[in-house]
């Protein structure tokens, strides 16, 4: 059993002027660690390119995650795909991502769109692909063993012309995305910012009104990364022990929020709680420090905070230079939570703190549950997983 | 003498890292750096009192605007005698 996992970000821009966009990226994630990844761009723009990338993305992503051949998937497509009133086509490019992380091993299957660039080791890596033509398609098929740090970039033709006429004569050039992305692909950084980084050159091309729907879809290849979160202590004081031996035994990165929870880990552990003074953003109360556990800070407040940061991340992110750089506690566990980890175990304790049912304080207890769940359903987003036991 | 201030929710909520700053100060304008330690705690399990400051058994409810009568009253004093 290997231990890789896909890292995937994807954002699309509408091309100026409409409200749909006519690219679509469909994910399919299974138990078993496979995934689907489908990025298809429909014919024209606005209503109609969307139906038509949506469909073929849908069909494509369900059928291969079913076992089912590019064949198959073409001949549905074809009998599915409403024709265009206009031009008597139904058309939609794709371009399939199908991992197979058991073998380590990714197939990708391509049609139309822009050729999938592979950053590896921080370089260009061509690899083989396979011409085949069903029913006058040309697809190109290929099957290549993958290693940890590869980054797949998935896109659109709008992203290669990116200031066509305007900025640029010809537009941006596979090969300049490439040039562009190279240095950009050692850095560390998660498939959502490699993702954002180049659809706002795009954008910043097209003088942020695209000529076209554009999209970008990142994948890299990483380790799973187990972390563990405690909240809160158990509604029963005799589960104390229990909850601890269970959150202590798991593989991976230590958190522990709150400070009658960080209390009964220092009695657990035998190692004393030290707090720290370092009010690094005087709204986060400081983190603290026990032996043997990553990271020690208080409960709601700090998680309230990270959930600002988990909700803005999935949208446009732009507090990313906040919590990727400053060290206050929440800033920290989104660090954790959004970029190290992929699998996120969450322990909450259902224990009701008399002192902070007071009408003055917003920290009620149905607050701590409800950010918890907020919190939990935005890192799913992210497409970590995520399993929630509660005590 | 060791003072300990709780940075737990409720008392942050209530302006801990006002008490702390305003403590830390007056402990440099008065020279004590020597004789008095600031501490922090999590939760004292006193929340309704907050903030919670505590000197040996003692536990004093202090807010940002209290500090200073506190210091007067309960650190200088002792310290002094």
């Amino acid at each position: 059993m290997n231990d890789l996992c896909t890292d995937i970000g994807y954002i699309s821009l509408a091309k100026y002027g409409e409200q749909l966009c006519g690219d679509h990226v469909d994910i399919i994630h299974k138990d078993d660690g496979t995934t689907v990844v489908v990025l298809a761009d429909g014919l024209g723009s606005g209503v109609k390119a969307c139906i038509l990338s949506t469909l073929t993305s849908k069909i494509i992503s369900s059928m291969i995650n079913n076992g089912m051949s590019i064949e198959e998937c073409n001949a549905t497509i074809a009998a599915t795909l409403p024709v265009c009133s206009e031009r008597q086509l139904a058309y939609s490019t794709f371009t399939v991502f199908h991992s197979l992380l058991q073998s380590e091993e990714v197939e990708i299957i391509q049609f139309d769109n822009p050729f999938v660039i592979l950053l590896r080791e921080g370089e260009f890596f061509e690899f083989p692909k396979t011409k085949i033509e069903i029913q006058e398609k040309i697809i190109y098929c290929s099957r290549i063993p993958v290693q940890e740090g590869d980054i797949f970039i998935l896109m659109s033709d709008g992203a290669v012309h990116a200031g066509v006429g305007k900025i640029l004569n010809f537009g941006w050039k596979r090969e300049d995305i490439i040039q562009y992305m190279k240095p950009l692909s050692v850095v560390g950084y998660t498939a959502k910012t490699l993702t954002r980084i180049l659809i706002d050159e795009c954008s910043r091309l097209y003088e942020e009104k695209p000529r076209d729907d554009t999209t970008v879809c990142t994948i890299r290849i990483r380790k799973r990364e187990p972390m563990n979160l405690l909240i809160g202590p158990p509604s029963n004081k005799d589960d104390d022990i229990k909850m601890m031996s269970l959150f202590f035994s798991k593989a991976g990165k230590h958190i522990i929020c709150g400070g009658t929870t960080a209390k009964i880990a220092s009695e657990y552990l035998q190692k004393p709680v030290i707090p720290s003074f370092n009010y690094i953003d005087p709204a986060i109360p400081p983190v603290g420090h026990i032996e043997g556990v990553d990271l020690v800070t208080e409960g709601v407040i700090t998680i309230n905070r990270v959930l600002q940061y988990a909700q803005n991340y999935l949208t446009d992110n732009d507090f990313f230079a906040d919590w990727n750089f400053k060290k206050d506690a929440a800033s920290l566990i989104s660090c954790m939570l959004f970029e190290e980890a992929t699998d996120i175990n969450f322990f909450v304790g259902k224990a009701v703190n008399p002192a902070h049912q007071n009408p003055d304080l917003p920290i009620t207890f149905s607050i701590k549950m409800q950010l918890i769940d907020e919190l939990v359903l935005c890192l799913e987003q992210m497409g970590k997983r995520i399993k929630v036991s509660y005590f | 003498m060791i003072i300990v201030i709780c940075i737990g929710s409720s008392c942050h909520l209530k302006g801990a890292q006002r008490v702390v700053e305003k403590l830390q100060m007056l402990v440099i304008e008065n020279q004590l750096e020597n004789k008095v330690i600031l501490n922090g705690s999590f939760c004292m399990g006193n929340c309704t009192k907050g903030v919670c400051v505590q000197i040996g058994e003692m536990i004093y409810s202090v807010s940002p605007e209290s500090v200073e009568t506190f210091f007067q009253n309960e650190v200088l004093h002792a310290v002094q005698r």
